[in-house]
This record gives C-alpha cells, sequence and structure tokens, in this order.
C-alpha cells in the first residue's frame, strides 16, 4: 500500500512540472491554432538561462524563475514579431506554422548546442537531493518545490484568464475570434501577448526543469512528444484538460517505471497518444472533432 | 437630416477571389432604421462587414460622422460607435450570458459603470436575467439573438449593425425582436439592418435599400420601396400584374 502511495506521490509532484510544461503549449494552440513545436526548446532555454545564473551567482532556480520567464517572454516576442505576425493572414496558416515551429526549433536547437554544447547539466541547489519521510513514504524536496511552484504559476495564470480584462480579451480570441475583433479585442495585440505569454511558460517551466531533469539541448525532440501526449489527452487548447492529462499520465508513467521498467516510462507518454488518437481524438475535455 | 454613415463606391471581395461589392453606394441618416434588402447573395453581409472593418476595401470609401473609417481595424471601428451584430450572431457559446455581456463592455473602461449596465440589461430582458449563468451556447436560437442585440446596449453606440437579425427565429419571436429594435431607436440609436423577408424588414424601417449584384440600386422611404411595384415583383415576391 505504501509502495502504490509512494508512487502516486512521485508521479503527482512531476505532474504538476510538465503541466506547467504543457500549459503555454496548449495556450498558445487555443488563441492562435500554432502547434508550437518550438515549445520544448523553449524549455530547455529557459533552464539554461536558471542554470547559468545558478552556475555564475549562486542564484536558486526557483527564486530566478521569473526571470526565465520574462526573458523568454522577450524570445517569444521577437520570435513571433519576425516569423509568425505576417504570416497571420494566410490562409494555410495552422500548416505554415507547423514547419515553422518545427524550423524554429531546428534553429534554437543548433544554437543552443553550438554555445553551450549537447553534455547533460543540472542545477543543484541543496534541496535537488533532499527528502522529506512520511512514515514510509518519502517526497523528494527537489519534486515537491518544483510540483509546488509550478502548480502556483497555473493557479496565477488561470486567474489571470479567468479575472483579468485581458484575460477576458484572450479567452474571447480563443472561442472565437471575429466575434472578439467585433467586441474591441485587438487580436492582432492578443495574439502577440498570448504568444509571449506562452514561450514565458516555457522559460518558467525550464527554471525548475534545470534542477529536476539533466536536460542537454537535443533532448527537446523527446519532450515534444511527452507534451503533444499531455495537450491531447486534455483536449488540444484546453488549460485544464493539460493540466489533469499531465498529472494523470505522470502518475501513470510512475507507476509503469516501478513496476515494469525505467526504461519503459517514456513509452507510457507514446503509446498514451496512439490510444488517444485511435478512441477518442478530441482527448477528455476538447469538443467532438467535426467531420468535414 | 445629417449624414451619419455614408458608404461611397466601395469595391470589396474576399482573398484574391471577384469583387464582391462593386461600387456600393448607401447612406445612412442619424436616428433611422434603415433596411438592406435583396437576393441571396447580393453582397448584404459582405457590405456589413466591410463597414465593420472585418474586410478591407479595395477601392472606394466609408465615412462616419465625416470621418474616413476604411481602413481601421474592428475594434478601433467600435470605438468609434459602430457595433456589428453578424448573421451567425458572434456570441462566445462557452461564456455565460453574464460573460458575454461583459465582453459586450470590453471597451468600457470604467468596471463599475460595465457592471451597472450589465445589471441594467439584464433587468430590461427577464429571458436573459433568468438565464443570466447559463451558457450562451445552450440559448435558444431566438434567446441567442435577444442575447447579441441586448450586448450592443451594454457600449450605446451611435449605429447599430444587425445582419438578419430575425434568421431562423418563429413570426412571433421575430416581432420581439423588431420591439428591441424600436427600442434600441427610441434610446437615440441608428439602426442599419439586413432583413431576408423583405415585407417585414421594411414595414419595421423608415428607410429601404435595394442591393443586388453588389451595388445599390435603389434607396428610398421604406414606404415608397414597399409600394414600387418593380421592386415588389423582384424582391418582395408578388408577381406586378397583381399589385
Ligand atoms: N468568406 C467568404 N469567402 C469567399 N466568398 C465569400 C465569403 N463570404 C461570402 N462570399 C461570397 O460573397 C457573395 C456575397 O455573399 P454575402 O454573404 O455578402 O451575401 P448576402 O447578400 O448576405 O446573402 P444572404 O442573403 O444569403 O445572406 C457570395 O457569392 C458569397 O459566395
Ligand atoms: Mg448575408
Amino acid at each position: 500500500m505504501a509502495d502504490i502511495v509512494q508512487v502516486i506521490i512521485l508521479g503527482l509532484a512531476l505532474g504538476g512540472v510538465y503541466a506547467l510544461m504543457a500549459s503555454g503549449l496548449t495556450l498558445v494552440f487555443g488563441v492562435m491554432r500554432i502547434v508550437n513545436l518550438a515549445h520544448p526548446i523553449m524549455i530547455i532555454a529557459g533552464a539554461f538561462v536558471s542554470y547559468w545564473l545558478f552556475t555564475l551567482y549562486g542564484l536558486d532556480p526557483i527564486v530566478s524563475m521569473p526571470i526565465a520567464a520574462i526573458v523568454m517572454f522577450c524570445v517569444g516576442i521577437i520570435v513571433y514579431k519576425l516569423i509568425f505576425e505576417r504570416e497571420a493572414a494566410s490562409a494555410k496558416y495552422s500548416e505554415m506554422t507547423v514547419l515553422l515551429t518545427f524550423a524554429v526549433a531546428m534553429c534554437f536547437d543548433g544554437l543552443l548546442g553550438t554555445a553551450f554544447s549537447n553534455t547533460q547539466r543540472i542545477t543543484s541547489p541543496f534541496y535537488a537531493t533532499d527528502a522529506i519521510f512520511l512514515g514510509d513514504v518519502f517526497i523528494p524536496t527537489g519534486q515537491l518545490y518544483a510540483g509546488i511552484a509550478s502548480l502556483t504559476v497555473i493557479a496565477a495564470l488561470v486567474a489571470f484568464l479567468q479575472f483579468t480584462r485581458f484575460g477576458y480579451a484572450i479567452r474571447a480570441t480563443t472561442q472565437n475570434r471575429d466575434a472578439a475583433q467585433l467586441m474591441g479585442v485587438n487580436v492582432g495585440l492578443v495574439s502577440i501577448i498570448t504568444f509571449g505569454i506562452g514561450v514565458g511558460l516555457a522559460g518558467a517551466a525550464g527554471a525548475l526543469v534545470s534542477f529536476v531533469f539533466s536536460f542537454f539541448p537535443a533532448k527537446h525532440w523527446e519532450w515534444i512528444a511527452i507534451l503533444m501526449s499531455l495537450v491531447v489527452l486534455g483536449g488540444m487548447g484546453k488549460l485544464a484538460g493539460a493540466i489533469i492529462g499531465a498529472l494523470i499520465l505522470a502518475t501513470l508513467a510512475a507507476f509503469v517505471s516501478t513496476y515494469i521498467g525505467t526504461t519503459w516510462s517514456t513509452m507510457t507518454f507514446f503509446l498514451a497518444l496512439f490510444v488517444i488518437l485511435l478512441v477518442r481524438p478530441q482527448g477528455l475535455f476538447g469538443d467532438p472533432l467535426e467531420e468535414s | 437630416m445629417a449624414k451619419l454613415l455614408e458608404v461611397e463606391d466601395v469595391v470589396a471581395g474576399y482573398g484574391r477571389g471577384p469583387d464582391i461589392l462593386t461600387g456600393t453606394t448607401l447612406s445612412v441618416e442619424a436616428g433611422h432604421v434603415q433596411c438592406i434588402i435583396g437576393p441571396n447573395g447580393a453582397g448584404k453581409s459582405t457590405l456589413m462587414k466591410a463597414i465593420a472593418g472585418l474586410l478591407p476595401l479595395r477601392s472606394g470609401a466609408i465615412r462616419f460622422n465625416g470621418e474616413r473609417i476604411d481602413g481601421m481595424r474592428p475594434d478601433q471601428i467600435l470605438r468609434k460607435g459602430i457595433c456589428f451584430v453578424p448573421q451567425e450572431r458572434a456570441l462566445f457559446g462557452k461564456m455565460t450570458v453574464r460573460e458575454n455581456l461583459r465582453m459586450g463592455g470590453f471597451i468600457l473602461d470604467d468596471p463599475r459603470a460595465l457592471g451597472q449596465r450589465i445589471d441594467a440589461v439584464l433587468e430590461a430582458f427577464p429571458i436573459l436575467g433568468e438565464r443570466a449563468t447559463q451558457r450562451a451556447g445552450t440559448l435558444s436560437g431566438g434567446q441567442q439573438q435577444m442575447l447579441a442585440m441586448a450586448r450592443t446596449l451594454i457600449v450605446e453606440p451611435e449605429i447599430v449593425m444587425l445582419d438578419e437579425p430575425s434568421l431562423g427565429l418563429a413570426p412571433q419571436i421575430v416581432e420581439q425582436m423588431y420591439d428591441i429594435v424600436h427600442m434600441l431607436r427610441e434610446k437615440g440609436m441608428t439602426v442599419l439592418l439586413v432583413e431576408q423577408n423583405a415585407a417585414v424588414g421594411l414595414a419595421n424601417a423608415d428607410r429601404g435599400s435595394v442591393l443586388d449584384l453588389g451595388k445599390t440600386l435603389f434607396e428610398g422611404p421604406a414606404s415608397e420601396i414597399l409600394s414600387d411595384p418593380r421592386i415588389q415583383e423582384l424582391y418582395l415576391g408578388k408577381p406586378s400584374q397583381v399589385a
């Protein structure tokens, strides 16, 4: 019994981090229909921001999370301005953006690989290797803090979307772009800022990733599939769905890792992606796909 | 009377497609209800989208209170005082009735005033008031149209454009819609509407415009259009011999 509780705790803590990693991806898809394949490399870029702040100045990665978020927010705005804004009027926008985000991912992969080489790195704040014991169950403090930090950021994001004027504008644009425009929303501006927020969330997630996992630039290829499975399980563009998807799949992966083998835990996400697409392509919370 | 809205020789179309509006001219006087009639595909909805800024012009001009508004973004045009309820009603299906009204007042900067106006609208339309927390997508067609029209009251624009407000509604409900149209006018707003059922639309309007093949064929008092035998034959579905 304690074993099972242990696995669930480990799964949920990691799931919290996955949830933050996926939130920006699903937000950007919801508002702009952009499947941002460059999202995971942005997470790694954010991880590098926190890694260097820790290595050079001893700044704790949780403390530097807002810095990583702001730096990546700016990167997101620049990338959007340079690449996506001019395509926004194109009829083939969605198809185009898949290729464009793929290209962006390649570029950042190359840049980061050249600058920092593809060696494994990890930030090691003092709590990263500690654990809290509750009877038979232990909670690794690094994952616990990361999970809590992650869910705090997500709660702030949800409050922002739910209660602020700009949040209303983002939600309205997600649901009905033309209608939002007719209500006086500057959807062009909403798109830029939302893309920035999405990439900023990747940066925030990167700060946590920097001490929860070891990372190197090329690792983002693996994460694309993992994050896509979370987002697809929850329903593309549904924030709550992505969070619940992350918690479910991370817990499942923890069970697989414990009872079948660590090497199989990543497979959980890939298999889940296949199964979801076959059985319920709209995900848990998505609207039924239109037949067209 | 002063011209509130003037459309001059407007040419417009979608993407790289053909011209849909082929030199449309239209003028709307302040304080009137003006009804645009014309066959399917005449370009009525296209004209409204062009005025609202959703479709760029290829040539021509649109003036509102004497100021050029063509080339402005839809949100800028709304702030000038033109509110557009498109044929598909532009509701946010997953937001509640109250949230939809909140979005209707998106451009208002004072949250207290906005809250008061929302409450006033919910009071004026008990059907909506009872359903304030219901998602807009689950309302009936008539209720949705009512919400879309009531929502324009939140910003109190100078002119409200309604594209086929009676589309798909039972005759009784259509009457209610026109009650709202008259209410808008009594509040000092000008109403420009498109109506498929020309007889009903013109009966409720002060002025009418006949649009066909992207051009305005006739513009004048609604009663004149209603009684014009040629227009009756072509657009009101009555053969002229009988009239
Ligand atoms: N989004 C679009 N893209 C391309 N062509 C369009 C688009 N919308 C309308 N059209 C074309 O423009 C022409 C005019 O359409 P419009 O919707 O303005 O007509 P309408 O007068 O409103 O007709 P209805 O009474 O059926 O609503 C039609 O030939 C239509 O096929
Ligand atoms: Mg139409």
